[in-house]
Formats: C-alpha cells, structure tokens, sequence
C-alpha cells in the first residue's frame, strides 16, 4: 500500500530557479536560501521517496484562459520544462508516474472530486523552481512527480476550505493505491508578496509566522478564511497560500516540523517548511529536534 | 457603467473599481484594499485576447516578430486601439488596470529585457533606485 511519509511547503519565486541555474549558492545574497533547502534535500536523499505529489499552480504557461482548470492531475511518464519567455531552465524532463496517477484521479473523481486530467503539458517555475532545490538531477531525477494544478490565477478560486478538503481525499487515494510506493506531499506557493497594481512590494512578515503556526497546528483556522483576507494579509499574489492547505489536508495530525526557513530579501517571503509523518521515522530517526532558522 | 467623471474621481483617489466583488462573497472586502486589482473572469473575458497576445511569447518565433515590428504584430493579433497604445507606452499599472494577468505581463517583460523588479518599481510609481532602498537585500535579484 502507498503511504504518505511527510510533507513540504514551499515558495515556488522564479528567481529560485534562476539563483540555482547561475549557481548563487555561494553568494552573500542567496547563501540564506540555499542553506534554508539543504536540511529537507538531505530528508529527501534519506528517506528516498518514490513520488512526489506537488500542489502547484500555472502562472499562464502551459494552461491559458481558454481553458483553465480549477484542479488538474498531470498523468504523463514526462514533463518537459517550458520557455516561459526567456528560454528553457537547462534540467532534464520531470518523471511523471501515469499509473499512480491515473489512479489517483479515479480514486479522486469517485470520491467526488471532479478535477480534469492534462497529458504534455509543461511544469512551469509554479512546479521547477523549488524543485531543483530539492532534488539532485543529474544525469536524471531521483524519483516521479505527480502534479496536482490549482488555479490560484482567475476569480473564482477554489476557497482555502475546498483546497483542504482536496488534500484529504489526496490522501485517501494514496492510501488505496494498492503497491508499496512512499510519497512526500509538497503544496507550494507564498509566502506573503504582491505582484501588481500600486500596492506591489507589500509583505507581511507577522502574517508569515502566523500562517506558518497555523499550518501546522490549526490548519482548520485556516480554511475558514475567505480569499479577500488572504489578500489583506499576504498580499494579492499571496492568496496563493491556500495550496499548502491542500499539502496539510493530506497529511495526519501527528507530524512534526522538522525544518523551517524564512528568508525576505526582495519582494516575496520566500520560505521552506518540512514536516514528517511518525509512520515515516519509525523506520529511522532524522532529526531529533526542530531546527528554526528565520531571517528577513 | 458609472458616470466618466466618477470614473476618473476614484482613479484620481487610487481607489480601484472592484467588479469582482459583485458576485464572489469571497473577495467580500477586498475594495478596502487599495492598488489591487483581482483577475476575476470578468477581466479574463474583457481582455482575452490582449492576454494571449502576452500569453504567445513563451513561443521564440512570436518574440521574434514582436522585436522586428511590434506594429504589426499588433495588427495582427487584432489588438483594439486602446490596448496597442497600452502596449506601446509599456503602461505597466494602465494594462493591469485594463484586465491583463501579471503572469502574462511578466512574458512581456522578459522580451523587453526588463527585470521583475524593473515592472514593480513603474506600477509603484517610482524609480528602480527607490524601489530597490525599500527592499531588505537588493542584491538578490
């Protein structure tokens, strides 16, 4: 049977991904946000899951307003990477999983979720910026990755409670997949950042920490919020957020923050967080102790 | 439609229209928020296809064209008067006030070489020195 062995939340800021591709690990600006990923990259490289479930969404790249699904489950054995106007990010295709995730979107579908499926479409920087940080790649990635797409993007959105509930039934249909495969489950997005109009620049960092506390804690605080007061708090493009809810839905009550990272330097608080089912650390123990690193 | 002259009082206060409060409890409120503007599918159907003009420069061949003679590509692409001069003057705050997607914007940006930065300082208003003073490490960009 599938199991669900933790769970990521992560900023998915396009100059992730381009701060990897020109190799600024070393660099007084970025050493913070590299240093932030290397604690969950070596949870990855340890526990070795076989998919990733990533909550993402599309900035206008592979989808556009012809057709822009509310929740999509990508189902190909691969996942290019799209020039998304200034060329493609030089990393090679994303594995896909197609029976894992035909499966997940039965099991989905049946359970009343009636999300649309998506074959060769690209992964936008909403997918691959974080996750060059996460996992190594060369000469190919260490593992599948099944994309779950959430329009954050065109009014109406999903509200943060639907997103939770998504989550859970993400987890019943990992857990009724019938082979042995771990899963880490990773809602990306945030954290506070506006983007556009006058009030672009605005961040909230008090905002941050709370969100980051209820996450973990009391995720149902947060799934009674409307998107207006996401907006109020994060910032227009911080509504984004509601896709970690999406992550906690799928986990259980009992994990633990292993990691967590803030760093602020430009204009989105850009942050990872690592949680771990106890199922998971039955089998070793990394990380006896939660270790914080915040700076703005 | 209201009247142009309250039109232009609410522009003139930065006070922004919000249509998408009309009918989505869940952006209840958001017209306290000033400077925002939601993409709700009322914008999204307004400026369709100014959108997928922007959309289709993830494609090199129509980055290309747009380099070699925006004008026609303009033509081309049927874009309304309104929305070429828009594009033209690079009136970054006046297009997303018209109803084109940051997300599609920023495809623009990359084909004029600007930076992200770069947008955010003209739809603030200021100069990209400014908006680099109010950030906490400018150097990461």
């Amino acid at each position: 049977m599938a199991r669900i062995i933790g769970g990521i939340g992560t900023s998915h800021v396009p100059t992730i991904g381009v701060a990897y591709d020109k190799g600024k690990a070393d660099d007084p600006a970025w050493a913070p946000l590299f240093d932030g990923y290397r604690p969950v990259a070596k949870w990855l490289a340890e526990r070795k899951p076989d998919v990733l479930v990533f909550f993402y969404n599309d900035h206008a790249t592979g989808f556009f307003f012809d057709v822009y699904p509310t929740f999509a489950i990508g189902l190909s054995p691969s996942f290019d990477l799209p020039d998304e106007g200034a060329g493609r990010r030089p990393l090679p295709a994303i594995r896909g999983h197609p029976e894992f995730a035909i499966h997940m979107a039965e099991s989905l579908v049946n359970d009343e979720f009636d999300l649309a499926t998506f074959q060769g479409r690209p992964l936008d920087h909403g997918c691959n910026s974080p996750l060059s940080m996460l996992w190594p790649h060369q000469p190919d990635w260490p593992g599948a990755l099944v994309p779950i797409e959430i329009n954050v993007l065109q009014y109406p959105l999903p509200t943060a409670r639907r997103c939770y509930k998504l989550g859970q039934a993400v987890r019943r249909a990992v857990e009724s997949y019938p082979e042995d495969l771990d899963v880490v489950i990773v809602g990306t997005g945030g954290l506070s950042h506006q983007i556009h109009g006058e009030r672009t620049g605005f961040n909230n960092t008090e905002w941050d920490m709370r969100f980051l506390d209820l996450i973990e804690r009391d995720p149902e605080a947060l799934t009674r919020m409307t998107h207006a007061e996401y907006v109020k708090q994060g910032g227009a493009e911080g509504v984004e957020v509601i896709m970690w809810l999406a992550m906690r839905g799928a986990l259980s009550n009992r994990i633990r923050k292993l990691h967590q990272n803030y760093y602020l330097p430009m204009t989105t608080a850009m942050t990872v967080v690592l949680f771990e089912e106890p199922d998971a650390a039955g089998r070793s123990a990394v990380g006896s102790e939660v270790v914080t690193h915040s700076r703005s | 439609m209201p009247p142009v002259a309250a039109r232009s009082v609410r522009r003139s206060l930065r006070i922004p229209v919000h249509r998408a409060t009309v009918a989505n409890p869940q952006l209840r409120g958001i017209e306290d928020v000033d400077g925002t503007y939601p993409f709700d599918l009322r914008a999204s159907v307004k400026a369709f296809n100014f959108n997928r003009f922007f959309w289709r420069m993830i494609e090199p061949a129509w980055r290309e064209r747009f380099v070699r003679d925006e004008e026609a590509l303009y033509r081309e692409a049927g874009l309304s008067a309104e929305e070429a001069d828009l594009a033209r003057r690079r009136n970054w705050l006046g297009m997303v006030r018209y109803g084109v997607n940051f997300f599609v914007l920023e495809k623009f940006a990359r084909v004029l070489r600007m930076s992200n930065p770069e947008v955010y300082a003209k739809m603030r208003g200021e100069s990209f020195e400014a908006f680099l003073a109010t950030r906490n490490v400018p150097g990461a960009r």
